[in-house]
């Protein structure tokens, strides 16, 4: 092995001395084969020549020597290197074009993984990351059994203090605060954690100390830790910052340390700022504090297994553990079988070593989807290069013959071949690398539309990325150069040597692969074309149904009183009044107010209990409420179909109404009109359950989503609103941009009381944003689909521009004797229809056999929709023809005399 | 002259080695060497002798000086190592345990 080394070192770098020893051993052998002729009585002459024979190729024997010396490995490397690049410098158009279509594919493939690697696949920087597990809750109850992920403060404490399989546990909420004491809002991303959550994740501090155990105890004072990047931010980095005190959401904390750089919390997405103790979050609460509330679930839990425990262990323990941890907390006020079921409740675990994020669940999905896409782009991009790497070839048929004969082996000039392509890939990668960061930061904005706080993905380049990346350009290289490097050092070398290419038949039969490629690009174009076909019919479907409300004009005005400091009894009297004046501003048709928006991502539910036989149960009996003034339905168009809308005798002291929408009406009160008749929903502990009226039936509305199936809504007086409402949100309906609204809404608040903060979005911006899955999907696979379809269109014009040339002579001859011009369109034609036919045929085949995995994504239609695929069929044909056209037209223009004397 | 035999593959690292092992040689004397000995019989494709040659030495059974020939010319000397020492005596076993094979094969048929 040693000897190996400094063997091929010497040789490396004594490249002159071994050279030239080698000259001087192979001419003294020759020298002595000849004196030994001489001897043997032959002329000098003849001794030579049968010792040269005897001999073989001298270049040639020195070749193989080398080879054996294994030194010329590296040598050689950097020979067909200098060589590549001076080859790939003499045709610039041919070799930007290549790389730059190579860096799109190989770009938009790292981009995509490397969301997917920060999203799913990348460790939290923790130690031990693999240990740690989410905890779940499995609700037996729930027809579809997906666990969920949030616990109540008390099932969280009995859980943490009864189990024996973590050495470790944490728990925390993600939430918003204001830095500002008044004013406008500073928002920070907030988390309550447990006093253990940074010591069983092993984070160490950066500066100051972090919670502690002793931090967190019912009715502490509370101290916040801050992040790294929210310290260099907001500090400066400055050591200073550690005993400063903070404002959230006017709670003062001070500040006892900041965590180690690269910990950004344990939800992937979110960036924390600054973090306190679970027990501080009784401050924001006032009377009923949610460390004591037994159904109210904010908190996600994670847990460290102990080395010693296994899986099964950990399963069988949990199992063990659930009925008692869930019966130490059973909700007082739940009815008995409520209670029954909430102690049948079983805890599992799911892994945790990449952190938990709801982005996931959202995103996964069309991520990997997305990847297949660009996947695809790559591969037509890599089909694109094989071509015109084979025509370049034809090209350089005479060069490589020549080198053949000289002496190259062919696996040599393979090699060279190869050299060439790795360096179009390499090239490729390294320009893809930047298109990746580019494009990255914009599907990050893509996916934060709508969100609150923004998506923080942490897409720094770890070895994950560059590994494959670096693969696909290894991939790529090999991809696009075998077929050529190989068919092209196929040569036969007398035919070479005379100096032009051979019959008519060879040349037919050297257009076949590139034939056969471009029949793959075309059928890889149409299965992007259908797959982003599909998603942009889907997306069309959402925006245009009939939602319920009329989206546009709308301006939503979120006002919270509580933040402004105004007593909660005054705050009814505070919104009516502050409704009725943004009603008379100029340019608002209609204002009213409620609890909640539509597609806000925020829902309010209950079970709602009708005395008909058989009353739905379960799931089915979950109503979504909204608690409304009486103006909403005028001022969001959603029509009251039969009895009366809300009025200013619906007080907090009357009869309880409601009006409910055409689902609940079917579903409570099949063939009966629900107006009149009476509903209850659970009530608060130790309150009766008061019957409640329905006065009015409204069309349905979407609630929280335009795709969901049922939009079963009861809507209420805002007066009768059961708990504090101290955050409601206006809607105006302008006869105006609802956004030149903006100053005097905020004017005619301030008139009211100036502390009043306001935010402000559009109806339709809100409808938009909730669209931001299949809006992304829609966008990037038809960009995706377009640059596929480019592509493989600049692919066929290649191919077909090459074979025309290829027969230009033959087309010359042709003409010459007298062929119209249109046999020769027709042969051209006849290559082109084949190519495509064959192309549309193994396109719809691929089409059919794949599209079924997009079912889920899609919105009223079928995967295998007909109108999809045959508009993506007549489109790809269309532009297919436009992109024959020119080597068609250049074809059928052969000038005859121009052509012969070619030959 | 007696007809010439083409040598097996991977036969002529074995056939280098056990020249070697009676002194050090340089090229043209082993191909000399060998021919001799099998009475004429081994062909040696001269062309294959030295990529042998330097195979041998890149693995460092054999290991190269430059020296003074009979007839007082430079010329290139190789000499077995250590370990091409040991080599030849596996290559030798396993080309006997293959003969003896081959041998008791032929018989049989017989």
């Amino acid at each position: 092995m040693l000897s190996d080394l400094r063997y091929r070192l010497r040789s490396l770098f004594q490249r002159h001395a071994m050279e030239s020893e080698m000259d001087e051993e192979l001419r003294a052998h020759l020298d002595r084969q000849v004196e030994k002729g001489m001897q043997a009585g032959l002329t000098r002459e003849e001794a030579r020549r049968r010792a040269r024979i005897e001999f073989g190729g001298h270049e040639q024997l020195k070749e193989e020597c080398r080879d054996a010396r294994g030194v010329s490995l590296i040598e050689t490397l950097v020979q067909d290197i200098r060589y590549g690049l001076r080859i790939l410098a003499r045709t610039p158009v041919i070799t930007s074009v290549a790389i730059l279509s190579l860096a799109l594919g190989i770009g938009a493939n790292t981009a995509i993984f490397s969301l997917i690697d920060s999203l799913m696949l990348r460790m939290l920087p923790v130690q031990h990351p693999e240990q740690l597990v989410q905890l779940q809750i499995r609700n037996p109850q729930r027809a579809n059994g997906q666990p969920f992920g949030t616990f109540t403060n008390p099932l969280w404490e009995t859980l943490r203090d009864h189990q024996d399989v973590f050495s470790a546990m944490l728990a925390w909420e993600s939430t918003p605060f204001d830095l500002a004491q008044g004013g406008a809002v500073q928002p920070a991303n907030g988390m309550f954690v447990n006093g253990d959550y940074f010591r069983a994740l092993g984070v160490q501090p950066a500066a100051g100390r972090l919670l502690t155990l002793t931090d967190d105890h019912r009715g502490c004072a509370g101290a916040a830790v801050i992040s790294y990047g929210f310290w260099q931010q907001r500090f400066g980095g400055a050591p200073g910052a550690i005993g400063n005190v903070i404002s959230l959401d006017d709670h003062s904390y001070q500040v006892i340390g900041v965590s180690q750089p690269g910990f950004y919390g344990t939800e992937v997405g979110v960036k924390y700022d600054v973090a306190i103790p679970i027990c501080a979050a009784a401050q924001f609460d006032g009377t009923q504090s949610r460390l004591d509330q037994r159904s109210w679930w904010w908190l996600s839990v994670i847990g460290r297994i102990k080395p010693e425990i296994n899986p099964a262990q950990l399963k069988a323990r949990l199992e063990v553990l659930s009925p008692q941890v869930f019966s130490a907390v059973v909700p007082a006020n739940w009815d008995a079988k409520g209670q029954e079921n909430f102690r049948k409740r079983t805890l599992l675990t799911v892994p945790a070593a990449t952190g938990t994020t709801y982005l996931r669940r959202e995103f996964g999905q069309p991520l990997n989807i997305l990847m297949g896409v660009v996947g695809l782009v790559l591969l037509i991009a890599c089909a694109n290069i094989a071509s015109l790497m084979l025509a370049r070839a034809a090209a350089r048929h005479k060069e490589i013959a020549l080198r053949k004969a000289l002496g190259a082996s062919r696996p040599r000039l393979i090699r060279q071949l190869l050299t060439e392509c790795m360096l179009l890939s390499l090239a490729g990668a390294l320009l893809g690398v930047f298109f990746a960061r580019w494009g990255e930061a914009l599907l990050v904005r893509f996916i934060s539309t709508g969100n609150d706080p923004v998506v923080f993905l942490d897409l720094s380049l770890d070895w994950r990325i560059l590994g494959f990346t670096a693969g696909l350009a290894v991939a790529t290289g090999l991809l696009f150069g075998m077929l050529p490097a190989f068919r092209s050092t196929r040569v036969s070398l007398t035919s070479a040597m005379k100096g032009s290419q051979s019959g008519e038949s060879e040349r037919r039969v050297k257009f076949r692969p590139g034939k056969w490629i471009v029949a793959s690009q075309v059928a890889l174009s149409l299965v992007l074309l259908v797959a982003s076909g599909l998603f942009l019919r889907s997306l069309v479907k959402l925006v245009t149904m009939d939602i319920g409300f009329d989206r546009s004009n709308v301006l939503l005005v979120s006002a919270n009183l509580h933040t402004a400091k105004v007593a909660a009894a005054e705050q009814p009297a505070m919104f009516d009044d502050v409704e009725s004046r943004l009603r008379s501003l100029p340019g608002v048709i209609s204002a009213s107010r409620s609890i909640l928006t539509p597609v806000s991502n925020r829902m309010w539910n209950n079970e709602i209990k009708v005395d008909t036989p058989n009353p739905p149960s379960g799931d089915n009996a979950l109503v979504n409420f909204n608690f409304i003034s009486p103006s909403y339905f005028e001022t969001m168009r959603t029509p009251l179909l039969a009895g009366r809308g809300f009025n200013e005798e619906d007080t907090k002291t009357s009869t309880q109404v409601a009006i409910v929408n055409e689902s609940v009406g079917k579903r409570f009160f099949p063939g009966v009109n629900p107006i009149g008749k009476f509903f209850r929903v659970d009530p608060e502990p130790g309150k009766p359950a008061v019957p409640i009226q329905i006065v009015g039936l409204v069309k349905d509305a979407k609630y929280d989503s335009l795709r969901e199936e049922s939009s079963v809504t009861a809507y209420f007086p805002i007066t009768q609103v059961p708990e504090h409402a101290e955050a409601q949100t206006f809607e105006l309906r302008t006869a105006i941009p609802p956004s030149e609204l903006m100053t005097p809404v905020q004017e005619a608040a301030a008139s009211v009381d100036k502390n009043i903060p306001l935010e402000f979005a559009t109806l339709a911006q809100q409808v938009d944003d909730s669209l931001v899955q299949e809006r992304l999907l829609a966008t990037l696979s038809t960009f995706f689909g377009a640059l596929a379809l480019l592509l493989a269109m600049i692919g066929l014009y290649g191919a077909l521009s090459y074979l025309v040339t290829q027969r230009q002579v033959e087309f010359g001859i042709r003409l010459a004797l007298g062929a119209p011009r249109r046999s020769i369109l027709r042969l051209v034609a006849r290559d082109v229809v084949a190519v495509l036919a064959a192309g549309l045929i193994l396109g719809v085949c691929l089409s059919l056999a794949t599209v079924g995995v997009l079912q889920k994504l899609l919105f009223g239609l079928a995967a295998r929709d007909t109108v999809t695929l045959l508009v993506s069929v007549s489109v790809l044909t269309g532009v297919a023809l436009l992109a024959a056209y020119l080597p068609a037209r250049r074809a059928m223009r052969v000038d005859p005399m121009v052509a012969l004397r070619y030959e | 002259m007696a007809k010439r035999i083409d040598l097996p593959q991977g036969t002529l690292d074995l056939l280098i080695l056990r020249t070697l092992a009676l002194e050090p040689q340089h090229g043209w004397a082993i191909s000399e060497r060998i021919q001799q000995i099998s009475s004429e019989v081994l062909l040696i494709q001269q062309g294959s002798l030295y990529p042998a040659l330097h195979r041998l030495e890149r693995r460092g059974w054999v290991k190269a000086k430059w020296g003074t020939s009979d007839n007082n010319r430079r010329a290139k000397y190789y000499e077995l190592t250590k370990t091409g020492r040991k080599q030849l005596e596996v290559e030798k076993d396993s080309w006997n345990k293959l003969a003896a094979a081959v041998a008791q094969v032929l018989d049989e048929s017989a």
